[in-house]
């Protein structure tokens, strides 16, 4: 008997050691594991600042990176350095044990020998609207707040769900999105935006470029005239979409379709990507509306 | 040596030609077809929209910043007798560029841009003007030192600018230091500076050429150094500014454009100025063209286009010359 005793506490040894140890994929197909959930954690974007305050988690961050703004909260975080030049210095000195990135939009580099140090990446790159759901999960994961980010991502996908299926039998309007105005920016079909357009049942009339943001020859925009066109709002209140209220033949400006959206959030793949998709979802109804022959 | 009025004739027409091309040319089909339309009066709105609003100021601004560059960099080779004066040897670009990025930057409105630019332009000319003549007369040797030494220090404010600034400023502070045509700038500046320029500096055409050979013998010559060396000098900054206020800082031109003319026509700065503006502008206008074309709807930096143009043709000149 004791020695029955002996043999199953050997036997649930290793799943004892493993019970607070985390696997999961990130976004690029790497595998991130921690042995138990990560207490310190550096953030390098600010769309993962928000996801890790969504899961309330926001105890175990010791330090952010610049622009990460929201919420409020998070201004008030140690900052490190920008996203294109990492202090390595100063990351190894806060002896993080998780690192959350950006893949596109910081550096490689530093965060490969981050990993070279022994400190655990994990790498968002969000290309669907749905992978802002993964992230959650993985985020969750990694973090200890396992429940919080299953039911987040739960929620998250039937809102996604609940507006895509408002939208798609709603008539294709074309629209133009423009990312910059000086020189003009626009996003193709891979883009996160692009595929919020989609939702909403826009169709993005440079969806099919191969630049993830090519930059425009203007005359290309007037081409294509589309009945939408929309950008975020800057801050200081300036018009990005100025220069094309001066053409008044087109089928935007005739029917008063130069919209903006509030701004960063349909930039940022949070769960606040939902309010811009929503914002974004109303701004092509109203062009539908101004329609001629409604 | 080519005869001097056929080549100015033959420039011209070049001239109207990359004009004509950069008209009909572009992303849409808007064409020669269009372009008959519009002056027969026959035209779509749209056709008149994107060649009359769209096409020609362009273009018109690409001939301008191109012509203000040439005649800037012919105008500096001579007053600094060093071939590899351009327009932006003196850090007139650099000054420009700081004051533009700083509106970028600060989060002002795009209009401030140009403005801002110039500012810094005429200021970095000041700049380098006084502190050449604080030691009492400046020589072309102490000119051109203390504008490379201002405008490097220029090169590193706009790094620290480039470094300091948010990511999402980056593309237009890229942009504008590439150089861009497409700024939606009127174009009217840098026609009106070209005819200025070329009608002050024209006058000046004989007594230049004397001091291309060198101040000293132009003294001698009863040529009146130091005033014409402060006019060239004021004519030079000036073009440059209105250009750099234009499209930003567009390299190449103002460098080789006087070179490849000066192998074909000689240094006789009254056919080589006119020349230069002519040249300078067909080509600023053909690269502008190619620019928003090449992998059309998306655009490409003109800088880029200016200087992939340009090289062969200058090397084929220099080896052909000698």
């Amino acid at each position: 008997m004791r020695r029955l005793i002996v043999l199953f506490l050997l036997l649930s040894l290793p799943l004892l050691a493993g019970a607070g140890a985390v696997r999961v994929q990130d976004d690029t197909g790497r595998d991130v594991r921690l042995e138990r959930p990560a207490e310190r954690v550096i953030v390098l974007a600010p769309h993962l600042t928000e996801l890790v305050y969504e899961l309330g988690a926001e105890a175990r961050l010791v330090a952010v990176g610049a622009h990460s703004d929201y919420p409020e909260d998070a201004t008030a975080l140690p900052r490190i350095g920008s996203a294109q030049r990492l202090d390595l210095e100063a990351i190894l000195a806060l002896e993080p044990d998780l690192v959350l990135a950006w893949d596109s939009g910081n550096v490689k580099r530093p965060l490969r020998r981050l990993e070279a140090y022994g400190v655990p990446v994990y790498r968002s790159e969000p290309r669907q609207l749905e992978q802002v759901a993964d992230n959650l999960r993985a985020l969750g994961s990694l973090l200890g707040a396992h429940k919080q980010g299953e039911r987040l991502a739960q929620d998250y996908l039937s809102e996604l769900a609940r507006l895509t299926r408002t939208h798609v039998d709603r008539p294709v309007i074309t629209v133009f999105y423009q990312v910059w105005d000086q020189p003009v920016m626009t996003v193709n079909g891979e883009h996160l935006i692009s595929q919020a357009l989609e939702t909403c049942g826009g169709r993005n009339v440079f969806a099919a470029l191969s630049r993830l943001t090519p930059r425009l020859d203007p005359e290309a925009v007037l081409a294509e005239d589309p009945e939408v066109m929309l950008a975020s709002a800057e801050p200081d209140g300036v018009d990005p979409l100025a220069r094309w209220r001066a053409h008044g033949r087109l089928t935007a400006v005739e029917r008063g379709n130069l919209m903006l959206l509030p701004p960063d959030i349909l930039v940022r793949p949070s769960s606040r990507l939902l309010h811009g998709l929503a914002a974004l979802c109303d701004a092509l109804e109203q062009a539908r509306a101004r329609r001629p022959g409604n | 040596m080519i005869r001097r009025y056929p080549v100015l004739l033959l420039l011209a027409l070049g001239a109207l030609v990359s004009l004509l091309l950069a008209l009909v040319v572009g992303s849409t089909d808007v064409s020669i077809g269009a372009l008959r339309a519009v002056l027969s009066g026959e035209a779509t709105d749209f056709q008149r929209l994107v060649l009359l609003e769209l096409r020609l100021p362009r273009s018109l601004a690409a001939f301008g910043t191109g012509a203000l560059l040439a005649l800037s960099g012919a105008l500096l080779q001579v007053l600094l007798r060093n071939p590899l004066a351009d327009p932006y040897v003196l850090g007139v670009s650099g000054g420009a560029a700081v004051g533009a990025l700083l509106v970028i930057m600060l989060g002002l409105s795009s209009a401030l841009v140009p403005p801002a630019a110039f500012a810094g332009a005429l200021g970095s000319t000041l700049l380098v003007f006084g502190l050449a003549q604080a030691a009492g007369a400046w020589t072309p040797e102490r000119l051109i030192l203390t504008g490379v030494v201002i405008a490097a220090g220029w090169g590193a404010l706009i790094s620290l600018l480039l470094s300091l600034s948010p990511d999402t400023d980056l593309p237009a502070m890229l942009y504008w230091l590439m150089g861009d045509v497409g700024q939606g700038g009127t174009p009217w500046p840098a026609l009106a500076m070209t005819g200025v320029v070329l009608l002050c500096a024209l006058p000046l055409g004989r007594s230049l050429n004397i001091l291309a050979r060198g101040g000293l013998q132009a003294e001698v010559l009863g040529v009146p150094v130091r005033g014409l060396e402060w006019a060239v000098y004021l004519l030079a900054s000036l073009a440059t500014a209105v250009a750099v206020t234009t499209a930003g800082a567009i390299g190449f031109v103002g460098l080789v454009v006087p070179h490849m003319l000066r192998l074909i026509i000689g240094n006789d700065q009254r056919v080589l100025l006119p020349a230069a503006a002519l040249l300078g502008g067909s080509l600023l206008t053909l690269a502008d063209t190619l620019a928003r074309t090449v992998i059309a709807p998306e655009q490409l930096p003109v800088g880029v286009i200016t200087a992939i143009l340009g090289v062969p043709v200058f090397l084929y000149l220099l080896y052909r010359s000698r």
